[in-house]
Parts: C-alpha cells; sequence; structure tokens
C-alpha cells in the first residue's frame, strides 16, 4: 500500500496537469510551429508571419522522361511531389518550373469552411495525361481538423478533390491529375472538433483525477502485492542498491 | 575508482547519451520528409542505451504477465485520459509513422525508466531515480516541445517513472506509452 500511494500521486498529478495541455505532446509528434497565415484569423493576428511561397525545378532526363521530385514552400507549409515522367517533357528539354504560392485571392467557396491557406501550384508544363502529383498541406494545430481537400482551376468553383489522409502528424495530402489551387477544409453543415479547443476544470476535472487514481490503483496494487511476494525472475526488494554483472 | 563514483559516472554518461539522442532526432525532425525515418533511427539508437543490462534490471519479464498488460492498459487510459475527456484529438498518424512511434515509446522507455533509472537508483535509491529520471525525459523534450506542454511531459515521466519503481515493471510504462502515442 505504501508504493500505491505515490503513484496515485503521480496519476492525479499527471491528470491535472495535462488537462490543461492540448493533446499531441509525445516524442516529436508535438504541436508544430505556428502556422503562417495569409489572412489570419482575430486570434492569431498580432502574432502571424506571412507565409512562403516554393519554387523548384524537375529535370528531364537523358532518356526524355521528366524526373521525380517533391518541392516545398519555404516554411514547408505547402508541398508537391512528382513520380517520374509527371510532366510532359518540353521539345526542348528544358527543365520543369514548379510554382507554389498562397494567395489571398480566390474565389469564395460555397458551404465549405477552409481551415487552411489556399495554395495555388503552377508549372511550366502540363501534367502528363493519367499521371498525378501528390499535394501535402500542412495544418494549423489551432484550427478544426480538415475532412477533405478542396481546389478549384482557372477562377473556380471549387470542388472537394478528396483526401489521401495524413503521411505526417498535422497534415493532409490528396492526389491530383490537374494543377490548380488548393486549401484543405471541411463542409459548413458539418460540426467538426476544434483541436485547439481548451475546456475548463470544472466539474470534470476532479471526476476525472478520481477516476485516474482508482484505474492506477487498482492495476497496480496487485502487481507490486505480487512483486512482493517474491517472483523467481524479479529483481531484488526495492531500496537496496543494486550492482551489475 | 570507486563503485559510487564509477555508478555516478554511468548515470550521468547514459543522461548525457539520452538527450544528445533526442536532440538529434528532433533536429533531424526538422527537415522534410525525414520524419518517420528520424523517429525509427532515433528509437532504436535509445534502445541501445539498454544494452548490456540484464532483463530483470530493466523491469522486463515475462512473470506477472497478465498484470503487466493490465497495468500496461490503465497507464494507457490514464496518459490519454485529458484528452479524451476535453474530446479533442490530433491527426491520425499515417502507418509508417505510427510504426516509427512504436519505435520511439520503447526506445524512450528503455533508455529513460528502463537504463536511467536503474543506474540512477544505484546512485542515489528510487527518489533520485524516479525524479531524476523524469527531469532527464523533460529535458529531453525541450526542443521538440512547446514549454506549456512540458509541464504535461514531466509529470507523464512522473507517472511511468513512479510505476516503474512501485511495480518493479518497465512493460506497462511502455505500452501505456506506446498507446498514448499513437493516439496523441
Amino acid at each position: 500500500m505504501k508504493r500505491g500511494v505515490p503513484l496515485a500521486l503521480a496519476a492525479a498529478a499527471y491528470v491535472a496537469v495535462a488537462w490543461v495541455v492540448q493533446p499531441g505532446f509525445f516524442d516529436g509528434i508535438a504541436p508544430p510551429a505556428p502556422y503562417r497565415w495569409v489572412s489570419p484569423p482575430p486570434q492569431f493576428q498580432s502574432s502571424n508571419q506571412p507565409p512562403l511561397p516554393g519554387h523548384g525545378t524537375l529535370k528531364v532526363a537523358s532518356n526524355g522522361v521528366v524526373d521525380p521530385g517533391t518541392i516545398f514552400t519555404g516554411d514547408g507549409q505547402a508541398s508537391i511531389s512528382f513520380v517520374p515522367g509527371s510532366f510532359e517533357a518540353p521539345p526542348d528539354r528544358s527543365p520543369i518550373s514548379v510554382e507554389i504560392r498562397p494567395t489571398a485571392n480566390f474565389p469564395q467557396p460555397s458551404g465549405i469552411t477552409l481551415v487552411t491557406n489556399v495554395y495555388c501550384f503552377t508549372a511550366s508544363a502540363p501534367l502528363s495525361s493519367g499521371k498525378q502529383a501528390l499535394i501535402t498541406l500542412r495544418l494549423s494545430d489551432q484550427m478544426p481538423t480538415p475532412s477533405t481537400v478542396y481546389g478549384y482551376r482557372d477562377q473556380g468553383p471549387w470542388e472537394d478533390v478528396g483526401s489521401t489522409g495524413s503521411a505526417a502528424a498535422f497534415s493532409i495530402s490528396t492526389r491530383t491529375s490537374w494543377l490548380g489551387c488548393f486549401a484543405a477544409g471541411y463542409p459548413s453543415n458539418v460540426r467538426q472538433t476544434a483541436q485547439g479547443a481548451r475546456l475548463g476544470g470544472g466539474q470534470a476535472l476532479p471526476i476525472v483525477v478520481a477516476g485516474a487514481i482508482v484505474v492506477v490503483i487498482l492495476a497496480g496494487l496487485p502487481l507490486a502485492l505480487l512483486r512482493r511476494r517474491g517472483s523467481p525472475a524479479g529483481p531484488p526488494p526495492p531500496g537496496k542498491r543494486r550492482s551489475r554483472r | 575508482m570507486e563503485a559510487s563514483a564509477r555508478a555516478t559516472l554511468r548515470a550521468l554518461m547514459l543522461a548525457g547519451a539520452a538527450l544528445g539522442l533526442e536532440y538529434l532526432r528532433v533536429l533531424a525532425l526538422r527537415l522534410p520528409g525525414l520524419e518517420a525515418p528520424a523517429l525509427l533511427v532515433g528509437g532504436a539508437s535509445l534502445c541501445l542505451l539498454a544494452w548490456g543490462r540484464r532483463p530483470a534490471e530493466l523491469g522486463l519479464g515475462l512473470d506477472r504477465l497478465g498484470g503487466r498488460l493490465l497495468g500496461g492498459l490503465a497507464l494507457g487510459a490514464v496518459l490519454l485520459l485529458p484528452a479524451a475527456m476535453r474530446g479533442g484529438g490530433a491527426p491520425a498518424l499515417g502507418p509508417g509513422l505510427a510504426a516509427a512511434a512504436v519505435v520511439v515509446s520503447v526506445g524512450e522507455e528503455l533508455a529513460f525508466r528502463g537504463a536511467l533509472q536503474a543506474a540512477l537508483e544505484e546512485v542515489g535509491g528510487p527518489l533520485l531515480a524516479v525524479g531524476g529520471g523524469a527531469l532527464a525525459w523533460t529535458l529531453a523534450h525541450l526542443l521538440s516541445h512547446p514549454p506549456a506542454s512540458l509541464p504535461a511531459v514531466a509529470a507523464a515521466g512522473l507517472l511511468l517513472g513512479t510505476w516503474r519503481w512501485a511495480c518493479r515493471d518497465l512493460l506497462a510504462p511502455v505500452l501505456g506509452h506506446l498507446l498514448a502515442d499513437l493516439a496523441l
């Protein structure tokens, strides 16, 4: 029982402390750096940094096939990846130039809530027929989780281009057979969970802390008792210095 | 060299190596496209810090297996409790990142709650073992986590370390940590 008390205290302390922190704080899968907004929501206006564009080139290999590659924006918030031969090679075999540009000027989406910047992807050559590019958009940890990626060509309208899930934490990806402007979002009539929402302690915190104590004690005490009774493979009793082999 | 001085030196070296590996992993994570490889290599490197320790010294073993597994589920439940009650959550990890997170969970538990905690207990008993292990674990997350998250990281380290000391078991912290990493 002597060891159950610190165990219970540790469980209670953890729940109380973790209650006020947003989820996702383990092992490098931590909340990412603050999202850079083109048009920041009011709560981020004071600390917002402008998003950065991206540029890259893809060479044409000696066999006439355009090399694969990935182009990132300078802040890593958007990227586009190509497999070999994604582009039709220019007759002069000059490299394909790819641009990623965050934009504030886009057709207003109807029935859609966007939770990222709108990024426009352009290239100096058209995508080959039947080839797709992989677009990845980083997400803000302070906004609701998007359900899909939306995009538009020329002047619109917006269309749902789907999502292939996330290859990394706080990101969403999609495959597209055309280049245009893209953003992550969700249908406005669907209630999304706000990742950054913070709840106060209120009535729930004591109950949750008590629950945590009970769970840890219930699971830990039998193990501690079994250990005390002695186990052939178990180490010597605690408190004694143990020496290495 | 005296045995106690050797034990202290060993604990310090272990702590330094664990911190160094964690910082290297975080720096590698910042390179685009290297998330999963950085986590995999970083986690596997941490596992090596337990090299040379007997399983029993690390708190590993197949005895009391049911209790250990139950304990792991309980620790995982407690670690996830605040996030679950608040209804929030991070986006689901992709398969590559999830596999890497498993390796990191195992590596961190072997290094911090396993090897380092055992080394610190040899130096100064259980208080130093649990407290020192949690402190080193928190320091290891300085680069990867915003300051606001560090108290929760420290509290998680204390909880897992206390379990390791109270039950002489590392399997439950590994399982609990793994569940939390996959869900958070």
